[in-house]
């Protein structure tokens, strides 16, 4: 396997605070090479570095064997390095055929139309989407679709280093397979491919070597048949791993509970009902679009067109209206943390007690010294380091913000329902296990805990109950020992089981 | 307590080191502005007498109380109101004519209570049909002066005679009234702002509009009471420049809502909201009022005033952008 991409004892260090250090790394041609760390442990440093946008302060970097600087992203581009990132760089408006070209170096002033038109074509080609309109608009697209176009502007640059930072994020599991196939694909043409995730599952399944950082240094560089899924944690924890999702507790308050019966959010959610007892875990399983993020959602009074019958211990809760569930205890945690959740110019000391001001605040006045009193007790409730209540918000790594929301929900004066979508998506290993046990802690205070997920390894390991969801409609539900990963897969894929029910 | 430096040090995650530290571009600016000012004021011939400050002080308190209520409505997110400058001319006429007709106090009453209703039903337009805050303020400068002009058909209105408005003219402890009405707007601003519930709720909708919805705020209601605010200190001005100047006309209130973005900006107050004090925004007002005063001891003329509180906004706005690119 020739080698396109190598780089020799690699270090960058940001005013003091080392985020790479000695970094050897190599890519030969054809090969789908897997990035694994926690948060922080620099992939995203050496990502940057490798597409122009930082410079090393000390080591090499060779591509197709020549010694190469790369001063910046568009000479990246230039010597075939192209990354997918995280947040697409889409124009919705857009045409797929324009967002192909956008930015290209390779455009002339005059654009001559067919022979671009051509190029892209031959990418969506190799993509096995040759059939697409180039002339349709991308914001009519699916995310996966989008993740694709991305990947044909890199191809129609002629890239040969393709980088994918946690592609599959926002990605149902159809959409994630039809990734992989593409990325196979390229593999084929004899592409090489840097996959960067969180999702283990997807580094054994696509990866044929997989490298490890952790602290800023390269730990490990091994074949992912050489390796373990545990093993392949302890190297991104640094420590031996025990047990990723705590025990399931055997009592819980099962008399009290949120039902909800009827649920409908027009075009999103057909007559959905479920109870979620006090103590444990109900889980919502469907893939993006089906349904599942918007029964959190209208059950937290976040979608005013809502209808159905909600109650709490007996009680009913009004639809419709967050203050009102907020003033019942009953809390969201969005899958968007940095905009729906969190106050991020804002202090954690800010955030840690933004939904309790009114318990505080005689006549609208606030009483600093006991909100901070209960800030610092919750920031050690949550295990957020106290000396950090003074820090901004979106200084704090993913984990801790998480744990920041699930710290607002605490200490109420009774325990509360706590409505989640995705409670660890960019959450790395370590935090993640913490996030699990925070959230069976809160089950044993007497919580009922209602969340979404697409990652199905995390509903089977987590949930008390699961319901799927397919296309807005209920297929089934399952209890205890009745939770397997194949059932969910075929519930929340596939339609005609749904039909047969 | 733990200093400045430290903070800064225990904020960066590893995750994500940053480039060299740009967060000490705003201290340093910061003191370079305040010794050029220094150095530019003591040069300046007469800038240190007795009428000078005394003039100074009065014609900061007008554009500072407007500058205040416009630092609640941008803390919120809601970005500035073009139609302040018109609501503070609105203000002193409604003032003059309830002074007229019931004395002192319904004056006051009735140019505060006119001027915050007229502000809080653009809050409400923005905060519960969720208009576009700009586009509001710009239909209500056009309503306002319409509504004005067709009342007094495009004349001055003056207090009749017995009113006693003249002691309203007076300082206190050497201080001019309307630099302690400012000194009072300002405390009141940063009290709303630092200790109340609703003043928590203006930083949290301005930092994430969604995350403060999620968190169950009453977003409209608070949008609503921070244009109220605006207005009613809005109103304050108004009312302190009918006294100053001894009647109203719609041209009084020109300009004040501009040289109060200028304020809000020098002092360095986010436009994107979430951040800001008015404490920041006096620092502001003062610093536009100085420049002003010293072209004026130089001799340049009123354009010259223009172009350079422009030019100090742009550079502000510069700095501000400059600092969120990195």
């Amino acid at each position: 396997m020739p080698e396109v991409l190598s780089v020799e004892g690699l270090g960058k260090s940001y005013t003091g605070v080392r985020a790479l250090h000695d970094v050897s790394f190599s890519l030969g041609s054809g090969e789908i090479r897997g990035i694994c760390g926690e948060n922080g442990a620099g992939k995203s440093t050496f990502v940057k570095i490798l597409m122009g946008i930082t410079q090393p302060d000390s080591g090499s970097i060779r591509i197709a064997g020549r010694a190469r600087d790369i001063p910046g992203p568009r000479q990246a581009q230039g010597m075939g390095l192209g990354i997918v990132a995280q947040e697409l760089s889409l124009a919705p408006h857009l045409s797929i055929l324009d967002n192909i070209w956008l930015g290209s170096a390779g455009v002339p002033l005059l654009h001559r139309r067919q022979a671009l038109r051509e190029r892209a074509q031959k990418a969506l080609d190799a993509l096995g989407v040759g059939d697409w309109d180039l002339n349709g608009r991308v914001g009519a697209l699916t995310m996966g679709q989008r993740q694709i176009v991305e990947i044909a502007r890199l191809l129609a640059r002629d890239t040969q280093v393709l980088i994918l930072d946690e592609p599959t994020a926002t990605l149902s599991d159809s959409e994630i397979e039809r990734i992989l196939a593409v990325l196979r694909e390229l593999k084929a043409q004899g592409r090489s491919v840097i996959y960067i995730s969180h999702r283990l599952g997807e580094i054994f399944e696509l990866c044929d070597t997989v490298t490890v950082f952790r602290n800023g240094e390269c730990v490990a560089t091994k074949p992912v048949q050489e390796v373990s899924r545990e093993g392949l944690i302890e190297l991104m924890l640094g420590r031996p791993f025990d047990e990723m999702y705590p025990q399931h507790h055997a009592n819980p308050d099962a008399r009290n509970a949120l039902v909800i019966e009827r649920l409908t959010v027009p075009g999103m959610v057909h007559d959905f009902s479920a109870v979620a007892p006090r103590g444990k875990i109900l889980c919502v399983a469907g893939q993006i679009g089906s349904g599942a993020a918007m029964v959190t959602r209208a059950a937290a009074g976040l979608l005013p067109d809502a209808i159905g019958r909600l109650t709490l211990d007996g009680k009913t809760l009004r639809l419709g209206s967050v203050p009102h569930c907020v003033a019942r205890n009953v809390f969201f945690l969005s899958e968007d943390r940095a905009a729906e959740g969190l106050f991020p110019p804002m202090k954690v000391l800010d955030n840690l007690v933004a939904t309790r001001l009114d318990a505080h605040a005689p006549l609208g006045v606030l009483s600093w010294r006991a909100l901070r009193r209960i800030a610092t007790h919750l920031a050690e409730r949550v295990g957020v380091d106290r000396n950090r209540l003074g820090t901004a918000a979106v200084n704090l790594s993913g984990g801790n913000q998480q744990k920041l929301l699930f710290g607002r929900t605490l200490e109420r004066t009774e325990p509360g329902v706590l409505l989640m979508n995705e409670p660890t998506r960019g959450i790395d290993v370590g935090a993640r296990a913490e996030i699990y046990r925070l959230m069976r802690r809160l089950c044993d205070l007497g919580y009922a805990l209602v969340m979404t997920s697409s990652d199905l390894e995390e509903v089977v390991g987590i949930a008390d109950i699961v319901v799927t969801m397919y296309r807005g409609r209920t297929v089934a539900r399952y209890e205890g020992e009745r939770i397997a990963m194949s059932t969910i897969l075929a519930d929340i894929t596939h339609p005609a089981e749904q039909a047969a029910r | 307590m733990t200093g400045k430096g430290d903070t800064v040090r225990g904020t960066r995650e590893m995750s994500m080191p940053l480039a060299p530290d740009w967060r000490l571009l705003p201290t340093a600016v910061r003191a370079v502005v305040i010794v050029a000012l220094t150095v530019a004021c003591v040069a300046t011939p007469g800038f240190f007498s007795l009428p000078n400050i005394l003039s100074l002080l009065t014609t900061v308190s007008f554009m500072g109380c407007v500058a205040v209520g416009m630092t609640l409505i941008t803390i919120s997110g809601n970005i500035m109101s073009f139609s302040l400058g018109a609501t503070a001319g609105a203000a002193a006429m409604v003032f003059i004519v309830a002074v007229n007709i019931g004395g002192i106090g319904i004056g006051l009453i009735a140019a505060l209570a006119v001027a915050a209703l007229v502000s809080a039903a653009q809050g409400f337009a923005v905060g519960w049909v969720r208009a576009n805050p700009i586009i509001v303020s710009i239909a209500a400068v056009a309503l306002i002066y319409g509504t004005a002009e067709i009342f007094t058909r495009h004349s001055s209105i003056y207090f009749k005679p017995g009113t006693g408005i003249e002691i309203l003219r007076g300082k206190l402890g050497g201080v001019p009234l309307e630099f302690v009405v400012l000194l009072c707007v300002t405390a009141a601003g940063q009290f709303i702002l630092y200790l109340t519930r609703f003043g928590r709720n203006l930083y949290m909708m301005g930092s994430s509009f969604r995350a403060a919805e999620a968190a169950g705020v009453k977003t409209w209601r608070t949008v609503t009471g921070a244009y109220l605010w605006a207005g009613a200190f809005t109103g304050l001005a108004g009312v302190m420049l009918a006294i100053r100047y001894d009647g109203a006309n719609m041209d009084y209130g020109v300009g004040y809502e501009y040289d109060a973005i200028a304020a809000v900006l020098v002092g360095g107050t986010l436009m994107k909201g979430g951040h800001g004090s008015a404490l920041r925004t006096l620092a502001g007002a003062m610093i536009i009022a100085i420049v002003q005063a010293m072209l004026l001891l130089r001799g340049f003329r009123q354009e010259w005033q223009y172009l350079f509180t422009g030019l100090i906004v742009f550079a502000v706005i510069l700095l501000h952008s400059s600092g969120e690119r990195r």
